[in-house]
């Protein structure tokens, strides 16, 4: 196969040398690897492995559309238990996110490196169970007991946006190496009575002006399908 | 690219540390709030010379005041709170029943109880003549909840 490439390759520059032969042939055609790229987020692994609490999976693709733009999307799975002063709750379920990256690196010849902007559409599908809590009172003249009343908020769900800053680097043929940052804004989200989405798969915390912070670093394998000219 | 790689790794943890740590500044559990009315002028606002206010086995909400309102808390473990208000020596008991609702504020203040159906359910009269309960809902502390004449 390979060898039947390499022959192709320099079949199609004699043809195109054939071709152009009055012209001063000084460019050489290179050729990219456009194809689907399939990978893990694996701070995940590693945030369930060090913090009991959290357990988590991501699974990233995309493929290369144009030259300089990748059709991104991410699954993933989230089970996390947030402790807060006087809250206690455990948010589970799953997301994806869809969208597209630009890529704004210029590779030298022969390399597909990136650093990428980028732009997601998220949705998350999840429950929240209120494990415990403890009424806020301000003096000491009373002493509030902690409540677990273990509630169960199911279907709630939540849209939003991202965007997104990475770079991925080909580390060894056709496995990328790769991180990126995102700064998120809930759109919408279907909120559990007398509490709040404070915690949201794929967005993260929500802060209180509906914004939310993530990153990831992934490891993914370029399955080549196509080789186009640069 | 691999060196921006390790510098952008770093980098991402500083920024996981550096969140914004969210501080409670809403309200949270109200206090009762209780003025106090001359009983013969009915409208004017009259000071309790010397005014202590206390639940049996605790310490005192305040120890020999002199004044015209206070904010109490309410016992939010329990359905109901007595109250003794001692004015220079002499003591009346008052019952408070309630029932209790926990509502969300926010993630760092997590909830508050709310107290609804405020009622006395006895009183001593020895130097509160008589009571107005103005607000049986207790959600707020911006304006008064009961009114004690004397």
């Amino acid at each position: 196969m390979k060898q039947q490439l390499i022959l192709l390759f320099f079949i199609s520059f004699l043809v195109s040398a054939t071709i152009n032969a009055q012209q001063k042939a000084d460019t050489i055609i290179t050729k990219e690897s456009y194809g689907i790229r399939v990978g893990v987020d694996l701070s995940k692994p590693l945030i369930s492995f060090l913090d009991e609490d959290t357990k988590g999976l991501e699974l990233v693709g995309d493929v290369r559309i144009l030259r300089n733009y990748y059709a991104a999307v991410e699954l993933g799975y989230e089970d996390k238990t947030t402790k807060e002063d006087y809250i206690n709750f455990t948010t589970n379920g799953s997301y994806i996110k869809a969208g597209v990256n630009y890529n704004a690196y210029k590779n030298w010849v022969g390399m597909t490196n990136e650093i990428y902007v980028g732009m997601r559409y998220g949705f998350g599908l999840f429950n929240q169970t209120l494990n415990s809590y403890t009424p806020n009172v301000k003096g000491t003249y009373f002493i509030p007991v902690e409540m677990q009343p273990n509630t169960e908020f199911k279907d709630l769900s939540a849209h939003w946006g991202e965007l997104v800053f990475g770079m991925k680097a080909e580390t060894l043929k056709n496995l990328y190496l790769g991180f990126s940052f995102s700064f998120k804004k809930m759109i919408s989200t279907k909120e559990p009575e007398n509490f709040k989405n404070l915690h949201v798969p794929g967005f993260n915390s929500v802060y209180l002006n509906n914004t939310g912070f993530g990153m990831n670093y992934t490891l993914s394998y370029l399955i080549p399908i196509v080789k186009k000219e640069k | 690219m691999r060196k921006y790689l390790i510098l952008l790794f770093i980098l991402s943890f500083t920024l996981v540390n550096c969140e914004k740590d969210d501080i409670c500044i809403e309200t949270t559990t109200p206090k009762l709030i209780v003025v106090f009315y001359n009983n013969e002028i009915p409208d004017a606002k009259k000071v309790v010379a010397s005014l202590t206010v206390s639940v049996d086995g605790k310490g005192n909400v305040y120890d020999n005041k002199s004044l015209d309102s206070i904010a109490i808390p309410l016992d939010l473990t329990q359905n109901s709170t007595l109250y003794k208000f001692k004015s220079g020596a002499i003591t009346d008991s008052i019952l408070f029943t309630y029932n209790r609702k926990d509502v969300f504020v926010s993630r760092s203040c997590g909830y508050k109880t709310i107290f609804e159906n405020l009622q006395i359910e006895s009183r001593s009269s020895n130097w509160i003549k008589n009571d107005i309960i103005k607000n049986t809902t207790i959600d707020n502390e911006t304006a008064a909840h009961l009114t004690i004449f004397h």
